[in-house]
């Protein structure tokens, strides 16, 4: 592969590896596994880069390529432990800036996105990063208008959750 | 709830900060890894498998005690016939299988993504199926043919304890076949195809 491509994928993905990070935190528990998966974007990504034409942005094409890795591409690896350490930390919510039944409710959040199932989660994660339903409709394959409906799912799914 | 994930976003959108942070130098090494994705353990699976029903068949046709039996029964031209069917399919299913596997891309939406996966995998659970039916329709094929040819051939004294026999054998050897078939692929497939069904659900 020629050194001037790898050193511009390198430098793009640098630049943007926090969507990769942010998708690892959603769909692993604990560090090994963040690390395992965020291994194996890169490598998909890095795989896919030759046909990455710039017409949409590095970071557009980031989001498909690394959800699709952690929906379906992804095994999970049997050598890491199933523990929860990461979770703890995970989302950690700076308390000078909430009190504390702030914090209670976005922890609470945390718990229950991390519960849905993987599409949901995909749905969810898209709203977080600020996405608009055309560009989450494009990126999961189903149409604007069930992207929406999904959504609208997805949020009495937590509501549930949060009041049982 | 609205508002609460208003506030989810606003908070989630906060964390930069405290996400990890790999250098260049972490980065690169990371090029050259191998990768685990299902797809390539599905594909690994599936050379394993088209190469062992290759090296059964070169190695049954080729033992000296089986070319003597095939004489001494009659049934070298249904054996021959069988093989050539056998060899035009397995090229048929390695050229399908090849094509499938080009279609996975991993820039392509979630869903038709794991449409192609689930078409790869398709082709192999259909080649499976070929392999069992070509199983047992050719034993009783090659053991009707000896048998007509010349009933002493199997030394047993009932054609009945004969087809009792041959159906419990094959029973048993596609039993355990697709035992291990759904142990491999089944728990390979499991989740990919629960999310694909949540997927196409909302389609409806």
């Amino acid at each position: 592969m020629d050194k001037t491509v790898e050193d511009n994928f390198v430098t793009l993905l640098e630049e943007n590896q926090n969507i990769v990070h942010k998708i690892c935190r959603l769909y692993t528990n604990n560090r090994d596994q963040h690390n395992d998966l965020f291994q194996e974007i890169t490598i998909q990504l890095w795989r896919a880069f030759p046909k990455f034409r710039g017409d949409s942005k590095f970071s557009t094409w980031m989001y498909r390529v690394g959800l699709n890795t952690a929906i379906t591409l992804y095994r999970k690896s049997k050598r890491t432990v199933q523990t929860q350490d990461f979770d703890s930390v995970m989302f950690r919510i700076s308390s000078q800036e909430y009190d504390d039944t702030v914090e209670q409710q976005l922890k609470l959040m945390y718990s229950a996105v991390k519960e849905l199932n993987d599409i949901d989660k995909a749905l969810v994660f898209l709203y977080l990063e600020d996405k608009n339903y055309s560009e989450i409709s494009e990126t999961l394959g189903i149409s604007e208008v069930n992207a929406r409906v999904k959504m609208n799912r997805v949020k009495k799914k937590l509501k549930k959750i949060l009041n049982p | 709830m609205v508002d609460e994930l208003e506030m989810l976003k606003k908070d989630w959108q906060k964390q930069e900060g405290n996400l990890p942070k790999y250098t260049k130098e972490e980065l690169y090494p990371m090029l050259l890894k191998k990768s685990s994705s299902v797809v390539k353990w599905i594909l690994f699976i599936s050379i394993i498998e088209f190469s062992f029903w290759i090296v059964l068949n070169f190695v049954l046709d080729h033992r000296d005690a089986n070319i003597a039996f095939e004489e001494k029964a009659g049934i070298n031209t249904i054996d021959k016939i069988l093989l050539i069917v056998n060899y035009i399919a397995l090229a048929y299913f390695v050229i399908c299988f090849y094509l499938n596997y080009r279609s996975i891309k991993a820039t392509d939406s979630a869903k038709e993504l794991m449409k192609n996966i689930l078409k790869a995998r398709g082709t192999v659970k259909l080649y499976i199926w070929f392999n069992v039916s070509f199983i047992f329709i050719g034993s009783l094929l090659v053991f009707g043919v000896a048998y007509y040819n010349d009933p002493e051939t199997f030394n047993i004294a009932s054609p009945l304890v004969l087809i009792v026999v041959l159906f419990l054998l094959l029973g048993l050897f596609i039993g355990v076949l697709l035992l291990i078939y759904r142990l491999i692929y089944g728990r390979l497939t499991k989740r990919l195809k629960a999310n694909y069904d949540q997927l196409k659900k909302l389609e409806l």
